[in-house]
């Protein structure tokens, strides 16, 4: 047990990696400079399409898992789902841009990844 | 020569026993109404962010809140001048005065509690796959391939979710019984399910503590890290409304007033 001015836990490690990683996924500024503003501008850009993209998928498997679609319309769905997650993919290559660079929190609903 | 703030207070008469701040100066009490703002005399630069300056800010703050109902300001706070201190509580008093009456005799207390989010997962995997999975297409095409895949993904990070909001809630039935008010975060990270602090009353300390001890017998599988009695960092409410300051004056006044500090910082654990 560590009790160290009014803090105890016996996982110290443990929550200092998790307060770490809580903080990392939250990006304090958008880092566009001369030299990098296109891939600072495609990163925000990214973002908010990755966001956009994020809330049809949610609401397309609402839908699904409420019974509200038929099989033909599942299908069109996922094709377009689909071919929204390939050109992301696509998008991500061209400017260099990993997964976890498209992060936004969203308050109260969490991070985007 | 500058003058660095460490809060506001409800007094306006002198601090008590004489206190040292940063680079051991001398703390004091500038009065405005009936309330004060506690300070001490800044001669050279800003003083450096380091953990030995930030803990005697701290310090300063902690030992306030003994004698008094205090509202934290952030760390490297300066004003120019204390015409420029006295200006400021003209405009913010009502607001500074609201705060103090809400947190009187109030303290803050931290908890976070970690869950072992990839053994959840798992177990939501493995039973959505033993029992009441629901085909959502028929065939395998690609495409429906595609689709099952991220209905199945759905509907475990929905389980997921589900699973956190119902074990904080059991963790707030207890511990929200002796607190006047809260702030709540799950899931920040897949493990660390909870971020909460709650403003807990004086006298109710012991209460909430025992609340708190009794979560962590019954729920062993969980860790834990509690903190506190804290002055109350994130309770603090300053509504942005119209204010007769400049907008410029208005920004660096709302950024320097303190509304949300991390009670847990990496320096006290």
């Amino acid at each position: 047990m560590i009790v160290n001015r009014m803090v105890e836990t016996d996982f110290p490690e443990e929550f200092i990696e998790e307060i770490e990683k809580s903080q990392d996924a939250l990006p304090r500024r958008i880092d566009a400079n001369p030299k990098n503003v296109e891939k600072g501008l495609a990163k925000l850009v990214l973002t908010l399409i990755e966001l956009i993209r994020k809330l049809l998928e949610k609401q397309a498997m609402r839908r699904v898992e409420a019974g509200s679609l038929s099989e033909e319309e599942i299908e069109r769905v996922g094709e377009t789902l689909m071919k929204l997650e390939n050109k992301m993919k696509e998008l991500k290559e061209i400017f260099g841009l990993k997964n976890e660079e498209l992060n936004i929190n969203l308050g109260p609903l969490g991070d985007l990844i | 020569m500058k003058i660095y703030v460490y809060g506001i207070i409800d007094s306006n008469d002198g601090i008590g026993e004489s206190t040292c701040g940063l680079e051991k100066a001398n703390v004091y009490n500038i009065p405005y109404r009936d309330i004060g703002v506690v300070a001490s005399d800044l001669i050279g630069p800003m003083p450096d962010v380091t953990e030995d300056n930030i803990l005697a800010h701290e310090d300063v703050v902690e030992s306030l809140m003994e004698n008094f109902t205090v509202l934290p300001v952030r760390f490297h706070t300066v004003f120019d001048a204390k015409e420029n201190i006295l200006s400021m509580m003209g405009d913010y008093y009502t607001d500074f005065k609201d705060n103090l009456n809400r947190l009187r005799n109030k303290v803050e207390f931290g908890i976070k509690v970690i869950w072992p989010a990839e053994k959840i997962k798992e177990h939501i995997t493995s039973c959505y796959w033993k029992s009441g999975r629901k085909e959502v297409v028929s065939d395998d095409s690609p495409i429906k391939r595609f689709i099952r895949e991220k209905f199945e993904k759905y509907k475990i990070d929905k389980e997921f979710t589900e699973k956190a909001n119902r074990l904080v809630t059991t963790i707030d039935i207890f511990l929200g019984k002796s607190a006047a008010e809260k702030k709540l975060e799950k899931l920040k990270t897949e493990n660390l399910l909870l971020d909460g602090v709650y403003l807990v009353e004086k006298d109710k300390q012991s209460n909430f503590k025992e609340a708190f001890e009794h979560i962590r017998s019954a729920r062993t599988d969980l860790r834990y890290l509690f903190s506190g009695p804290w002055p109350p960092y994130n309770f603090v409410i300053l509504p942005k409304k119209s204010r007769p300051l400049k907008i410029s004056e208005q920004a660096t006044m709302f950024d320097k007033i303190i509304q949300k500090q991390n009670p847990v910082g990496a320096d006290k654990t």
